[in-house]
């Protein structure tokens, strides 16, 4: 029998002074993936939040609630980013849910952060997010609310009709706006 | 209903400051003016996108004068844009055709009949759909679509407005291809066991970080974007390599799956439906600007059991190998084989009982089409469930699980997950409506 054969697990080829080498290390605790994530910048190093964005996807149904919860407590990180913003709400695009209206209803309304707040929620069903989107149009405008018309025609949200009419009728809005508000109608005639 | 219609040509022009270049107007009439049947009269064209892909249109178009007349090259590149016009123009000795910034200015003109959608793979639906709205019959650069939800707007909107639109899976007017879907249709390879598709390899090179840089001059890097998540501009990221960066395409999955698992959903006799069960494991980079998976490796089973595996091949390029109980067929763009020649000969004998529609050439198609009104030899909806097959895979690699689907629904069963990545939501102003 060769050597090679009765090496127990626990001892590394390299014997003792690898061992040593790897307790001498000075690179430090791994960060949490959950907290860097948060951290992300355009351009960074992505591996951290592709460690979370693979247990989101691998979560089961029974477990979505929880990893919705630390999604939710990244986004709250005051040093969170924009790219980081961006990629958490992607994340809770999968699999979000109308827990997640409390925290991205007030990004919803931030010109600075509607546009990730809007991308987790237009898949997240619910009447209650559907408020929410409406809610939003009195706070932005220009192209952030034509997009955010957009979503809320895309959800097929026939009771925001009223609001979409007098949109496009308004003198006052930008052409952008109300072109969208013209297309959002059209959408929910057919549907 | 009243429309402000707030971007009409008139007023676009004036904000912009095209006034005076549209009171030049083209001396080609467009056909529909003139009556769209008769087969003497020219259709005009607009290009929009003109990168790579558009230069595989410019040879065809430019070299039948006497059919089809180019009016509009429009990208959001001011030099792409600038040359492709400048081609044109010098091809046909006059000043008729204009440079477009902005797709939408392209798509109200009332002198072009034609739209060619070949930007990027996140801009077609939309490019397309508004294109059909004011009026255009489209061809739509493959895959169709990036997600499955736009496929579906396509082609809603393809009905909705009565438009002839082709999707540019042009192996459907190659006769190679033709025969060989006609032979497993008749049962030539006795029964079918499964259908082995191979795919060029995806990603180059790139780095676990990328350095935003300052967006060229002449580049309008927001209207690149379009309604992709914001990300500042790299050159890494830009012409071409898009491709490898989930946010606007899906690789090689979907640029060359789009041709040969085509094939595969044309034999099968799939064009208005699809695989009812998905499964893939791919291998995706962890970190850098590209983030599609670097080997692809996905099986669909349909209905009645056959499977088709496609995967990466890092050398030999693509192709589409059908293997039944009489043998093996292989079919690329540059060869055909089969396990025994036999099996060739018979492939090309005529009066076979199902007879598939035969198209010689893809663009000649699609304007013959365009003057009659029929039904493209691709038509978006068998573009859309083509482009769906390749989603499929691409969402089960992503996903890593078995996915079971809903061909008739188009939704995934029981996998919430799987079926919000169906879609996604639009960067303002932009909107799949």
């Amino acid at each position: 029998m060769s050597a090679e054969k009765t090496r127990s697990p626990r001892s590394p080829a390299g014997g003792d002074a690898e061992r040593n080498a790897d307790r001498l290390s000075n690179a430090g605790a791994t960060p949490d993936p959950w907290e860097e994530c948060a951290r992300l910048d355009y351009g960074g190093d992505r591996s951290f939040a592709w460690s979370v964005r693979e247990q989101v996807l691998a979560t089961p149904p029974e477990g979505r609630a929880q990893v919705e919860a630390r999604l939710l407590k990244a986004l709250a990180v005051p040093a969170c980013t924009d790219a980081g913003r961006a990629f958490l709400c992607q994340m809770l695009a999968l699999v979000g849910s109308v827990k997640s209206l409390p925290v991205l209803a007030p990004l919803l309304r931030d010109p600075k952060s509607t546009e990730a707040a809007r991308y987790a929620l237009q898949p997240i069903p619910g009447p209650e997010v559907s408020a929410a989107l409406r809610e939003a149009l009195g706070a932005l405008t220009g192209n952030a609310k034509a997009g955010l018309i957009g979503t809320i025609a895309w959800r097929r949200d026939t009771t925001a009709r009223a609001v979409l009419a007098a949109i496009r009728e308004n003198p006052a809005e930008p052409a952008i706006v109300r072109e969208a508000a013209n297309r959002a109608l059209d959408h929910l005639t057919v549907a | 209903m009243k429309t402000p219609f707030p971007l009409s040509r008139r007023r676009f022009l004036r904000q912009s400051g095209f006034a005076a270049a549209a009171t030049a107007a083209p001396l080609i009439l467009p056909s529909r003016l003139r009556g769209q049947n008769a087969p003497s009269k020219k259709i005009t064209v607009g290009i929009v996108g003109a990168g790579n892909i558009a230069g595989s249109h410019f040879g065809k178009l430019l070299g039948e004068p006497e059919s089809v007349r180019i009016l509009g090259v429009c990208d959001v590149d001011q030099r792409r844009r600038d040359e492709g016009a400048a081609r044109v123009n010098a091809t046909y000795g006059s000043q008729d055709c204009r440079a477009y910034a902005d797709f939408r200015e392209l798509n109200r003109q009332e002198g072009i009949d034609t739209v060619f959608v070949c930007t990027p793979d996140h801009w077609h639906a939309l490019v397309a759909i508004d294109a059909m709205r004011h009026g255009k019959d489209v061809y739509i650069e493959k895959p169709m679509t990036l997600t499955i939800e736009e496929g579906r707007a396509v082609v809603a909107a393809a009905r909705k407005y009565h438009r002839v639109a082709q999707h540019g899976t042009q192996h459907r007017s190659m006769k190679r291809f033709h025969d060989v879907a006609e032979f497993i249709r008749n049962d030539g390879l006795g029964k079918l066991e499964r259908i082995e598709c191979f795919i060029p390899p995806n990603n180059r090179h790139c780095g676990a970080t990328w350095r935003p840089e300052p967006v060229p001059p002449g580049l309008d890097w927001d209207l690149w974007l379009g309604p992709a998540p914001w990300r500042p501009y790299s050159s890494l990221g830009c012409h071409y390599n898009f491709r490898f960066i989930s946010d606007i395409a899906y690789g090689q999955v979907t640029n060359w799956g789009a041709h040969y698992l085509d094939i595969g959903q044309w034999a099968l006799d799939m064009d208005a439906s699809g695989p009812v069960e998905v499964e893939g494991r791919g291998e995706f980079p962890s970190s850098g600007l590209f983030t599609n998976a670097t080997k692809v490796d996905f099986t669909v089973r349909y209905a009645n059991g056959i499977p088709m595996h496609c995967r990466t091949r890092y050398e030999g390029g693509g192709t589409s190998r059908f293997v039944g109980e009489r043998g093996w067929l292989d079919i690329s763009r540059g060869r055909m084989s089969a396990s025994d020649n036999r099996l060739l000969r018979e492939m090309e004998a005529p009066n076979k009982k199902i007879q598939l529609p035969l198209s010689k050439d893809h663009h000649d198609n699609f304007f013959d089409c365009v003057r009659t009104r029929a039904r493209p030899i691709a038509d978006v909806e068998l573009g859309h469930r083509t482009t769906t097959v390749c989603n499929l895979g691409q969402i089960a690699m992503v996903l890593g699980r078995k996915l079971r689907w809903d061909p008739a629904k188009e939704e995934f069963v029981g996998d919430e997950v799987a079926n919000r990545l169906r879609g996604r939501a639009m960067r303002s102003p932009w909107a799949l409506i």
